[in-house]
């Protein structure tokens, strides 16, 4: 692999080339299946990709690929040399020369790479073993998966820039599926985590089953405004669809309500956002950003008010302030853009309960669907299919199903009420405790 | 792409420990993408895929291994992990019989292979519609243009002695238009494709029209009131209409959900799942169409599947494995977004067939509700059928008249109810295309229906 990023590199240079660089990611994932006790999916794999830039009278162009002969060195030099000609981005598109050390973080963990096949299998088949057993409702479990994940990245340029990382994940997901009479519901709990101790069957296959279980014979709520607190999971998905329009790069382009509002009150006082790529077992830590650039933390929201966009260099430059390290890539042959790393809402003091104590009468909204759809970082709309219970006199109630809640994420953002404590990463760098976001628009059936 | 000689061995080595089938799949994939935006074109991108991935079956499990290393070395290292996985079989062990290949006419032609298409012409397309769809004035504030195609070559072998091989042509024009009034910003889209040759850009597609249309949709929807909300009957256009279909009933019906008894439609064949008046099909072989495919990504020619007749469930959708689990046969469903995926079925290009009701009627005689011209995506949950998607563009209905635009919203159900409330079904099917993530990954299908009457939905808007 060093030969061939060699021969690229000097390909790049005769081929005109001013600046190149090479950005690596080799892979190793595993992931098995289970169903009825048995292994139904079982894969094991190694792969590598590799994107390519290169600036050519000051435009970047892009090319990748996951063939690594001399045919592709061809097609890769080809790419660039095209695509940075035919591009009419005026913008200042940098490298990085590596100048600024990366902070040392320990993203891998040796034990999790030794762990065994055989013991990945074994807790997989506990954890739906647990999953079945825990109540005589629950009938069968629809998804029932382990996964573990070992990626190394490495950027090198021809501005000296020579930098890798390695790291290591695992995950423990489980679906039972809960039926009593006619009713029929499934509900779900994973754990994702860098270390395979963490991955406790029983918590998992529990907590699942208790979520199936719980949903049992629920009913819509008669459509009308709400009093709404989304649990802490639910707001981390409805966060990650939103979270673009904090990019500079989003904003830039016109897709983001936030241009040009730095410095205003953008969401309730109670609200601080959090960027924080160098969080101590963070799922999205990592020690530089896809440009090589060392990572930072970054308060994006403080008390309700907007400080800062997330930056790559050439947005960076665009709005002439520092770069704060959040260039990414959406995979090996994606151009760079801007996203988040560990992302989160500054937890609340109350306890869940001591939060829906204080709503008195509402709804709790436990998990949203649809999010790719029915919601838009563009105007900030979401009407996405709920699933929760109400609240009444401050205790739960009952489950609700069937149920349709809409809004605007910007005004949501306004509306806060309050955080809880409980702030959880349920499954990436996304983070959020349950919070009490005022009203909705809940459309549903009359009971 | 492949010497018979180096599968042959692969397979054998893949069987070592007592499969009793193995299938080696292997892609190479050429890829190329243009974005114009804020005028600009930024981001020109080309890449290549390339890769296999070798399955080996014992009894009702599989395993899968996948590798960029496609020389005889790295498919063989390939095998013999995939081999290690497999639970030793005492009495198993097939060997790889001869490979013969099978030759077949296809049925798709590509004129216009886009790696021999100047770029200069497809960077053409992006102008017009981008031109075209800023007509719709100032308050159009972004809009964003992009093509891709891809050329993708892949062979399929396996140890019962297939070996063939399938070319992939696709291309596609993403066209989104953003008008803003500076506080807020709404959007329009449409996306047409095809697994066709650059002349599908010449021949059918105009770009002018595609970029004219979301420029005043989105303009419509800044100015339009927000959607209702509660409970009302519902006629949805045709077209991307076709998602309600692919949600509520399309997905639970892929032996993905079904074999492992995890669908509501589970033990329904030949059951009453839909009105009487609601037939239903997923065809592989429509030549050009954005799900089609000579043969399926395990090597079984694709079909034309009655799902629903006359209500009645005929069909389910079946790849290899879940066929055996279900000891039914392979429908040609099997479908993955590339060598890093083990295949499952999928839908390909599926749409409620035209009846014989008319579009004026059904709306004169709907009372009041809401017409969903455009539809954005959805998702559902196969065991409880559970459903949703977008309107991304609609107009309420005041007593069987179209009255204002309204702002996009959530319509939900439960696929099993939902069929039983089709009420009416227009004449003329259209097709639309969109990009469906599953468990083997995001592959091209095409959604489709006529306009289509729902008695009642609940629809998740704000007013």
């Amino acid at each position: 692999m060093k030969d061939f990023i060699k021969k690229l590199i000097a390909s790049a240079k005769d081929a005109g080339i001013e600046a190149a660089e090479a950005y690596l990611v080799e892979r190793e994932r595993f992931r098995a299946m289970t169903h009825e006790g048995e292994i139904i999916d079982y894969q094991s794999n190694l792969t590598r990709g590799l994107g390519f830039r290169g600036l050519v009278n000051g435009r970047m162009g892009y090319a990748s690929t996951e063939a690594f002969d001399d045919e592709s060195v061809k097609l890769l030099i080809k790419g660039v040399l095209e695509s940075a000609e035919l591009c009419e981005d005026t913008d200042v598109e940098f490298l990085y020369d590596g100048k600024d050390d990366a902070p040392a973080i320990d993203l891998y963990d040796p034990a999790l790479d030794k762990v065994s096949a055989r013991e990945k299998l074994a807790l997989a088949l506990e954890s739906e073993k647990l999953a079945k057993g825990y109540d005589a409702r629950i009938d069968s479990v629809s998804y029932n998966m382990i996964v573990t994940d070992k990626a190394s990245v490495s950027i090198s340029n021809t501005l000296g820039l020579d930098r890798s990382y390695t790291v290591n994940d695992c995950m423990l997901y489980t679906e039972p599926v809960a039926k009593d009479g006619d009713s029929v519901c499934t509900g779900s709990y994973q754990v994702v985590s860098h270390h395979f101790g963490d991955l406790d069957a029983k918590l998992v296959a529990e907590s699942a089953a208790e979520r199936a279980v719980l949903s049992l014979h629920a009913k819509p709520v008669p459509s009308g405004k709400y009093r709404v607190v989304i649990l802490n999971e639910a707001m981390t998905c409805l966060t990650k669809v939103f979270a673009t329009i904090f990019s500079a790069q989003t904003a830039q382009k016109g897709l983001s309500l936030l241009k040009g509002r730095l410095g205003e009150q953008i969401a309730a006082e109670c609200v601080t956002l959090i960027d924080d790529p160098l969080m101590p077992d963070g799922l999205e830590s990592r020690p530089f950003d896809a440009e090589g650039v060392p990572s930072k933390a970054h308060t994006l929201i403080e008390n309700g008010v907007f400080k800062t966009f997330l930056h790559n260099l050439k947005t960076a430059h665009k709005d002439g302030v520092e770069t704060t390290g959040n260039a990414s890539k959406a995979g090996y042959s994606a151009p760079v853009s801007v996203s988040p790393s560990n992302f989160y809402f500054k937890p609340g003091e109350k306890s869940l309960d001591e939060l829906l104590e204080s709503i008195g009468n509402g709804l709790v909204i436990t998990e949203v669907s649809g999010l790719h759809a029915g919601a838009n970082a563009v105007s900030g709309d979401f009407s996405l299919l709920s699933k929760g219970y109400t609240v009444k006199g401050g205790k739960r109630e009952r489950p609700v199903e069937q149920i349709t809640v809409a809004g605007n994420f910007y005004e949501l953002l306004k509306n806060i009420h309050e955080f809880a404590s409980d702030l959880c990463f349920p499954e990436d760098g996304t983070g959020s405790a349950s919070v009490d976001v005022g009203e909705l628009s809940v459309s549903g059936a009359a009971e | 792409m492949l010497d018979k000689s180096i599968a042959r061995d692969v397979l054998d080595a893949a069987l070592a420990t007592g499969g009793d089938f193995a299938e080696l799949f292997m892609e190479d994939r050429r890829l190329g993408s243009l974005l114009l935006q804020s005028n600009r074109l930024e981001g020109v991108n080309s890449g290549r895929k390339h890769g296999a991935g070798i399955r080996v079956y014992t009894g009702l499990t599989a395993v899968y291994a996948y590798t960029n290393d496609t020389d005889r070395e790295g498919l063989l290292r390939c095998a013999k992990a995939a081999a290690g996985a497999v639970i030793e079989q005492k009495n198993g062990g097939a060997e790889c019989k001869p490979l013969v290949t099978s030759e077949y006419k296809s049925i798709h032609e590509y004129r216009m292979l886009p790696s021999d298409v100047e770029t200069r012409k497809k960077v053409e397309l992006l102008r017009a519609a981008n031109a075209a769809a800023r007509e719709a004035g100032d308050e159009i504030s972004q809009v964003l243009c992009l093509y891709n195609d891809s050329e993708q070559d892949v062979l399929i072998c396996n140890s019962d002695g297939l070996y063939v091989t399938d070319r992939r042509v696709y291309g596609r024009l993403v066209c989104q238009a953003i008008a803003s009034s500076g506080t807020e910003n709404q959007m329009a889209s449409e996306a047409p494709g095809a697994l066709r040759g650059f002349e599908h850009f010449i021949d059918t597609i105009d770009a002018t029209a595609v970029g004219r249309g979301v420029g005043k949709a989105a303009v419509k929807m800044l100015h339009a009131p927000m959607c209702p909300a509660g409970i009302m009957p519902v006629v949805i256009d045709n077209g991307f209409g076709g998602v309600i279909f692919h949600e509520a009933c399309g997905h639970s019906l892929e032996a993905t959900s079904v074999a492992f008894g995890q669908s509501e439609f589970c033990g329904k064949l030949g059951k009453q799942i839909a009105t009487p008046i609601v037939s239903a099909v997923d065809d592989g072989t429509m030549p050009g169409e954005w799900g089609s495919e000579n043969v399926d990504d395990e090597g079984t020619p694709t079909a034309r599947l009655v799902l629903i007749e006359n209500g009645i469930l005929k069909n389910y959708m079946i790849d290899r494995l879940n066929g055996r689990r279900m000891g039914m046969a392979p429908t040609g469903s099997a479908r993955r977004e590339s060598y890093a995926f083990a295949p499952t079925s999928r839908m390909r290009n599926t749409f409620i067939c035209p009846g014989s009701d008319d579009n004026d009627e059904m709306i004169a005689t709907m009372g009041d509700g809401l017409y969903a011209a455009k539809l954005g995506g959805g998702s559902v949950n196969p065991v409880t059928g559970e459903f949703n998607f977008a309107v991304n563009e609609g107009y309420l209905v005041k007593n069987g008249k179209i009255d204002t635009p309204v702002r996009g919203a959530s319509l939900i159900g439960k696929g099993s109810e939902i069929l039983m409330k089709i009420d009416r079904v227009g004449k003329e099917m259209k097709m639309a295309q969109g990009m469906c993530g599953s468990l083997s990954g995001s592959v091209p299908t095409n959604v489709g229906q006529p306009m289509i009457r729902v008695s009642s939905m609940t629809v998740g808007g704000r007013a």
